[in-house]
């Protein structure tokens, strides 16, 4: 228990440093917030008038207070542009983002733990450096990139798939459902591959040091056959490295989803940034990294609890 | 091994295995090729700007990597893209190499520093990087030292942790302890010996911090966040995103794309094949 109540201590610490350190880095750099709003040629009774009405005018710490007593409450600000409030346009884009993201999860572990695998079992043979160097290659991609070739060649060339949305606005019941996933393939996929050559190596290297383990020779000398003893014994213990690299690459994870959401027009958190980028929204750049360090926050938790699970070792230490 | 190859430095011998290496030396060369492509740009295209006549055309002999949608000739914009993307990615990376530096061996050596400097950190790792570069970035607004700076703000914690790491394994050592003794200051047991042992790491790191700037530079830029009077790779993706040319105009993509492959692909290799050499067990 005393795990799982420290983990969450540090999820918290890690959401309030999220919170400080965007809300001093607004304050501080230079720029008037509120010529990104009005015209620069506006009285000066009017600038006042806005800087109450954002509460700009008080000092930095009672600002900060504030600040930290509308999140608490769940409220992130108003929106320059739209005039409305952060959190409604964040939160119809989240579950977007959620999809996206889990789903290439999934699709990527159901993928690397197979590949990892057989790359271990052939050690320093031809396939084991194809996946390699592969592996390497593959992390060496810039997102948009794997997104417009998938586009290019699956979506314009073959136009097997849509290559913009997220779902025919027409389709209805199960219709939706599956058009909802026929738009899915190709931003998901992106994400896979930047994200697989990470699983994989890791997965290769800790399956051979499992491989060279005494239990492996033992059960080998049992007479267990060798199938089983990669896929039972080994690859249990390969399993833990593997989640913490889950952990680890939520970053990149969030990072390439809203590079992606950009290119297909994938109306996610990532496409309501790009969209906040072009028309200098602020507070929506502000909430969407509060809110996507939260999402991350909470599936470091997810991956610690699960890891927690799996291997009753950390518990106690 | 032979008795002359025992008297070798251990850095002539890191180069005699790394030449050895035919990836390895290959990226190398392709890096000093594109650092000079990046130098002469003027020399090679002129600057694109303004209107063209040509729109939209495939590649050419006029044109090899074809036109954009105003008539731009692309390899001119690939190759002055060049410049700003490579510039970035490596003033980043120094940036981040000093401030992880100075970081990771205060953590290690002052004790009484390593814990809020670890909690930084640790606290700094589990953040989604890019969402935050893009909020600082547009409120800085574009231009390419914006760039440069913001990548290495957010770039350093993954050196402090290598660093740090690897200057814990030297401050126990009796020559720190004997420096002491003798009354050497901290900054001069610093220099004289901490910082010798943990250079080899950042080698490494210089490398793959370079690509990661690289990276970032082009995720920023694609999303708009550029420099608007300079060309970068992700740029041009960012002029193809908004003319609807992603669907048409292969052409306008694919070449920064490899640019981008080109240059991130080689400096792994080159951290990859450093690493090998340098870990003279792994060619006995």
């Amino acid at each position: 228990m005393r795990f799982f109540g420290l983990r969450l201590a540090r999820g918290l610490l890690t959401l309030w440093f999220a919170v400080t350190v965007t809300f001093f880095l607004v304050r501080l750099l230079p720029g008037d917030p509120v010529l990104a709003v009005a015209d620069p040629n506006m009285t000066e009774e009017l600038r006042q008038k806005l800087l109450a009405d954002f509460g700009l005018d008080k000092p930095l710490a009672a600002q900060y207070l504030d600040y930290l007593g509308q999140l608490v409450q769940g409220n992130l600000g108003m929106s320059f542009r739209q005039s409305i409030p952060v959190t409604t346009v964040l939160m119809e884009r989240l579950p977007w983002t959620l999809i996206l993201t889990m789903s290439a999860m999934v699709v990527t572990i159901a993928l690397g733990i197979p590949l990892g695998v057989l790359a271990a079992t052939r050690a320093k043979g031809w396939l084991d450096r194809v996946i390699q160097l592969t592996g390497v290659t593959a992390q060496s991609l810039f997102v948009p990139s794997v997104g417009i070739f998938l586009m290019y060649v699956l979506g314009v060339w073959l136009g097997w798939f849509p290559i913009g949305g997220a779902v025919d606005l027409d389709a209805t019941g199960f219709g939706a459902t599956l058009s909802m996933l026929h738009h899915l393939v190709l931003p998901c996929l992106s994400l896979v591959f930047i994200q697989l050559g990470g699983y994989v190596l890791t997965m290769r290297t800790t399956l051979i040091d499992a491989l060279g383990e005494d239990y492996v020779s033992l059960a080998k000398s049992k007479g267990v056959r060798p199938g089983k003893v990669v896929w039972k014994h080994a690859l249990r213990n390969a399993l833990l490295p593997t989640t913490t690299i889950a952990g680890l690459q939520l970053g990149t994870l969030v990072g390439g989803a809203v590079l992606t959401e950009t290119i297909y027009a994938y109306p996610g958190i990532g496409r309501a940034i790009y969209e906040a980028v072009g028309q200098l929204d602020f507070p929506v750049l502000q909430g969407a990294f509060v809110l996507l360090a939260a999402a991350v926050v909470v599936a470091n938790l997810i991956t610690d609890v699960a890891y927690g699970i799996l291997d009753p070792r950390v518990r106690t230490s | 091994m032979t008795a002359a190859a025992v008297e070798l430095t251990p850095r002539q011998r890191t180069w005699s295995s790394f030449r050895r290496n035919p990836l390895g030396m290959a990226s190398g060369i392709v890096l000093i090729l594109m650092a000079l492509v990046a130098i002469c740009a003027p020399l090679i295209a002129p600057f694109p700007e303004g209107y063209g006549t040509d729109t939209s055309q495939p590649p050419s002999a006029a044109h090899w990597f074809g036109t954009d949608d105003i008539g731009q000739d692309v390899f001119a914009q690939v190759v002055w893209g060049t410049r700003v993307s490579m510039a970035v990615g490596v003033s980043a990376s120094v940036l981040a190499i000093v401030i992880g530096l100075l970081i990771g061996v205060s953590a290690a050596y002052f004790r009484r520093l390593d814990t809020p400097l670890g909690v930084l950190v640790d606290l700094s790792l589990s953040l989604p990087v890019l969402p935050l570069m893009i909020l600082v970035a547009a409120l800085a607004g574009p231009s390419v030292r914006t760039l440069a700076v913001v990548i290495a703000l957010f770039s350093w914690p993954e050196v402090a942790r290598v660093v740090r790491s690897q200057a814990l394994a030297i401050v126990p050592m009796p020559f720190v302890s004997a420096a002491k003794v003798v009354g050497g200051s901290s900054l001069w047991i610093v220099r004289k010996h901490l910082l010798p042992g943990v250079i080899p790491v950042v080698g490494v790191s210089v490398v793959l911090t370079t690509s990661r700037a690289v990276l970032a530079e082009a995720g920023l830029s694609f999303l708009g966040l550029g420099d608007p009077g300079s060309w970068s790779w992700g740029t041009i993706l960012h002029k193809a995103q908004q003319s609807g040319a992603l669907a048409s105009a292969w052409w306008t993509t694919l070449f920064p794309s490899l640019a981008i492959l080109l240059l991130v692909l080689s400096t792994t290799l080159l951290s990859v094949a450093y690493n090998d050499a340098r870990n003279h067990r792994s060619d006995t």
